[in-house]
C-alpha cells in the first residue's frame, strides 16, 4: 500500500474515533448511555439500523457472492419489508409503551423471569460468537491480501471502536454509523464507477451487464424450483427469501437486542415507525446495487486476466505443497482460456451474439479448472479457507483502483465492521446490565441514593462495554487458522433467531400459553433446530439454512399449544 | 416512547404499509424484468 493510502486510511479511522468521541456526551445514567435519552430523530435511527445490520463481510462478500453465484442472493432480502411492516404494527408500539431497555424485559412481564434470563442468554451467546466471528473474518481478508499479521489486525478491527463505544454508548454508536455509512456509499458508489471506466472504451454499462447476464450472473429472481419439484436445499430464491427471509428479518429486528436498542432511542413511536418503514424501502435496493459491483466485475475479469484462485495466501500454501505440479497445470490452463477469452472479445461489438456464445463456453470450462483446482486444497491437506469468494473484491481493489482509492476502500471495510460492532457491543452490555446485573442484584445495593445508583450503573454499564469488546477480541483470536468461519456469522443467527422468535410470538398472539408451556418449548426447540442443522451438514437432510428460521419459531408456537395442552 | 400523531406524508399507518409492500411487488417485478431482458 502507498504513503497516500496509509494516510488516508489513518485520517480516516482517526477521524471516525475523534467523531466519536466528540458525541460521547451524555446523560450519565441507564437510560442516556444505553438508550440516548430516547431522542434519536427518525433518519438517525434508520441509519443505526443500517449500520448494524451492514458489516464488513456485507460489503466484502456481496460483490464476490455476485461474481461467483449471480445476483440472486438479493432475494434473501425480500422478507424484510414484510418484516418492518409486521414490526411496526406489533413490535413497536408494545416495547414504546412498556418504556423498556432490553426486547427480553418483555418477557418478564409476559410470562417469568426464568423465560426472559433464557432468551436473554440465548442472545447473549450466539450475538457474543458471532461478534467476535465479525472481527476475525475481515480481519483474516485483510491480513491475507496485505500482508498484515492477524493478531494486530483483529486488534485494530475490533478494539479502537470499543474507546467510543464504551465513552459514548448508544449515542456515540449511532452518530458514528451515520458518519461511517456516508463515507461507505460514497466509495462503493466511486468503486463501481471506476470499474466501469477501466472497462475498454468500446465497452459499456449495459454490455457488462449484458456479458455478465449470458454467463448467468443476472439471475436475480430465480424460482427454487428444478424438474424433481422445490429444492429446500437451494439457499436463495424467490420463496425462500420470501418466506425464510421474513422470519428471519422478523427475529433479527424484532428480538435481537442489537436491532431493537437501534430503534428504542427514537424520540418516539413514529419516529421509530418511519425508521423501520424507511429501512424496508431502501434495503432491497441497496444489496441490489452492491451486487451489481460484483456483476460488473465479473465483465471487467472478461477482458483482463482473472486470477484462478483470489486468495493469494492460500494460493502459495498450494504451491509450496505435494499437489504442486497438479496446480500449475491447471493455472496454465486457466490461463490459456484468459487469453481465448481475450480473443473471442474482440469481436464483441462486431457479432454479438456470437462472442457471447463463445465466452459463454470458455467461462464454463473455466468453472471446471477452478473447480478442480478448489478440490486441490483439500487433497493437499491445506489449513484455511478454500473458499475465495469473499476476495474476490478487495483484490481487484488492490490489483486495479488508483493510489488513495486503496486506502479508502480498506478503510470500508473497518468502518463498516465498525458500525455494527459497536452496536452489538452496546446491545450486549445492555442485556448484561439489565436483564442480568440489576435484575438479580441483592435488594440491599437497591436502598442507596437513587442518583448515586445511577452513577454506579452507568460505570458498570461501560465496564461491562468493554468487556464484551475484550470477549469479542478473544472470540476472533481463538479462531484463527480453524478454516472458513464467514458462512458461520449467517448459520449462527440462523441457529437461535427461530426459537427466540417463537417465544416472542407466543408472548404477543397466543394468550392462553403460560410460562412453562413456552419454556419447555423453547428448550425442545432450540435442541431441535440444532439437530436439523447437523443432520443436514451430515447430508442426512437437504434444508436451506433460512428455513431454521422457520421451523424454529412455528416448532415453539406448537410445541408451546401441546405442552399447556397436557400440563393443564 | 409517546406516539405522535402527526404521521409524516400519509394520513394513516395502513398506507404506509401497502406503500412499503408496494414498492417490494414493482421491485420484484422490475427484477423479474431484468432478469429476463439480460439472461439470455
Amino acid at each position: 500500500m502507498s504513503q497516500l493510502d496509509w494516510i488516508i486510511l489513518i485520517i480516516t479511522l482517526v477521524a471516525i474515533i475523534a467523531y466519536g468521541l466528540y458525541k460521547s456526551r451524555t446523560s450519565k445514567n441507564l437510560e442516556g448511555y444505553f438508550l440516548s435519552n430516547r431522542n434519536m430523530p427518525w433518519y438517525l435511527v434508520l441509519l443505526s439500523i443500517m449500520g448494524t445490520q451492514a458489516s464488513a463481510i456485507t460489503f466484502l462478500s456481496a460483490p464476490g457472492q455476485a461474481f461467483t453465484d449471480g445476483m440472486r442472493f438479493v432475494q434473501y432480502y425480500f422478507g424484510l419489508p414484510l418484516a418492518m411492516v409486521v414490526l411496526c404494527i406489533t413490535f413497536v408500539p408494545l416495547f414504546g409503551k412498556l418504556k423498556i431497555f432490553t426486547a427480553y424485559e418483555f418477557l418478564e412481564e409476559r410470562f417469568d423471569v426464568k423465560t426472559r434470563a433464557f432468551t436473554s442468554f440465548l442472545f447473549l451467546l450466539s450475538r457474543g460468537l458471532s461478534t467476535g466471528i465479525s472481527i476475525y473474518a475481515p480481519s483474516i481478508i485483510l491480513s491475507s491480501l496485505m500482508g498484515w499479521d492477524i493478531f494486530f489486525t483483529n486488534i485494530i478491527m475490533g478494539g479502537l471502536l470499543i474507546i467510543y463505544t464504551v465513552s459514548g454508548g448508544a449515542k456515540a454508536v449511532a452518530y458514528t454509523q451515520r458518519l461511517q455509512l456516508i463515507i461507505i456509499f460514497a466509495a462503493m458508489f466511486f468503486a463501481g464507477y471506476m470499474i466501469v471506466q477501466l472497462l475498454p472504451q468500446e465497452i459499456g454499462f449495459i454490455d457488462a451487464l449484458t456479458i455478465s447476464g449470458s454467463n448467468d450472473k443476472m439471475n436475480i429472481i430465480t424460482t427454487g424450483f428444478t424438474e424433481d419439484g422445490y429444492n429446500w436445499k437451494d439457499k436463495y430464491n424467490i420463496i425462500s427469501g420470501v418466506i425464510g427471509g421474513f422470519f428471519l428479518a422478523l427475529s433479527y429486528f424484532g428480538t435481537d437486542q442489537s436491532q431493537v436498542g437501534r430503534y428504542l432511542t427514537a424520540k418516539n413511536i413514529t419516529e421509530s415507525r418511519v425508521g423501520l418503514l424507511m429501512n424496508g424501502l431502501v434495503k432491497v435496493p441497496m444489496q441490489f446495487f452492491i451486487l451489481l459491483i460484483g456483476v460488473l466485475l465479473f465483465a471487467f475479469y472478461q477482458f483482463k486476466p482473472q486470477p484462478i484462485f483470489f486468495n493469494p495466501v492460500q494460493q502459495e500454501k498450494l504451491l509450496q505443497s505435494s499437489k504442486k505440479d497438479s496446480a500449475i497445470i491447471l493455472q496454465q490452463q486457466f490461463e490459456k482460456i484468459n487469453n481465448q477469452k481475450e480473443i473471442a472479445l474482440k469481436n464483441y461489438t462486431t457479432n454479438k451474439e456470437q462472442t457471447k456464445q463463445a465466452i459463454h463456453e470458455l467461462n464454463a470450462s473455466g468453472e471446471v479448472i477452478k473447480a478442480n483446482y478448489k478440490k486441490l486444497f483439500k487433497t493437499a491437506n491445506i489449513q484455511g479457507d478454500d473458499n475465495d469468494t469473499n476476495y474476490i473484491f478487495l483484490r481487484f481493489v488492490i490489483d486495479y483502483l488508483p493510489k488513495g482509492l486503496i486506502g479508502l476502500l480498506i478503510a470500508i471495510i473497518f468502518l463498516a465492521a465498525w458500525g455494527s460492532i459497536a452496536a452489538a457491543l452496546n446491545s450486549l452490555a445492555a442485556c448484561t446490565m439489565i436483564d442480568f446485573h440489576k435484575r438479580f442484584r441483592k435488594k440491599e445495593s437497591q436502598d442507596i441514593d437513587e442518583t448515586k445508583q445511577a452513577i454506579k450503573d452507568y460505570r458498570y454499564s461501560k465496564l461491562y462495554t468493554l468487556l464484551w469488546g475484550v470477549f469479542c477480541i478473544i472470540v476472533a483470536e481463538t479462531v484463527v487458522g480453524m478454516g472458513s468461519l464467514i458462512e458461520a456469522v449467517n448459520v449462527l443467527g440462523s441457529l437461535f433467531y427461530g426459537v427466540i422468535l417463537g417465544i416472542f410470538l407466543v408472548g404477543f398472539y397466543m394468550k392462553k400459553i403460560k410460562a412453562n408451556a413456552v419454556f419447555i418449548a423453547a428448550i425442545i426447540g432450540e435442541i431441535a433446530v440444532i439437530a436439523l442443522f447437523i443432520l443436514d451438514k451430515n447430508g442426512t437432510i437437504g434444508l436451506g439454512f433460512l428455513w431454521l428460521n422457520v421451523v424454529g419459531a412455528l416448532l415453539v408456537m406448537l410445541l408451546s399449544v401441546l405442552i399447556q395442552k397436557i400440563t393443564k | 416512547m409517546k406516539d405522535n400523531n402527526n404521521i409524516p406524508l400519509f394520513k394513516k399507518w395502513n398506507y404506509w404499509y401497502v406503500f412499503v409492500i408496494a414498492v417490494l411487488i414493482v421491485l420484484i417485478i422490475l427484477f423479474y424484468w431484468i432478469t429476463k431482458v439480460f439472461s439470455t
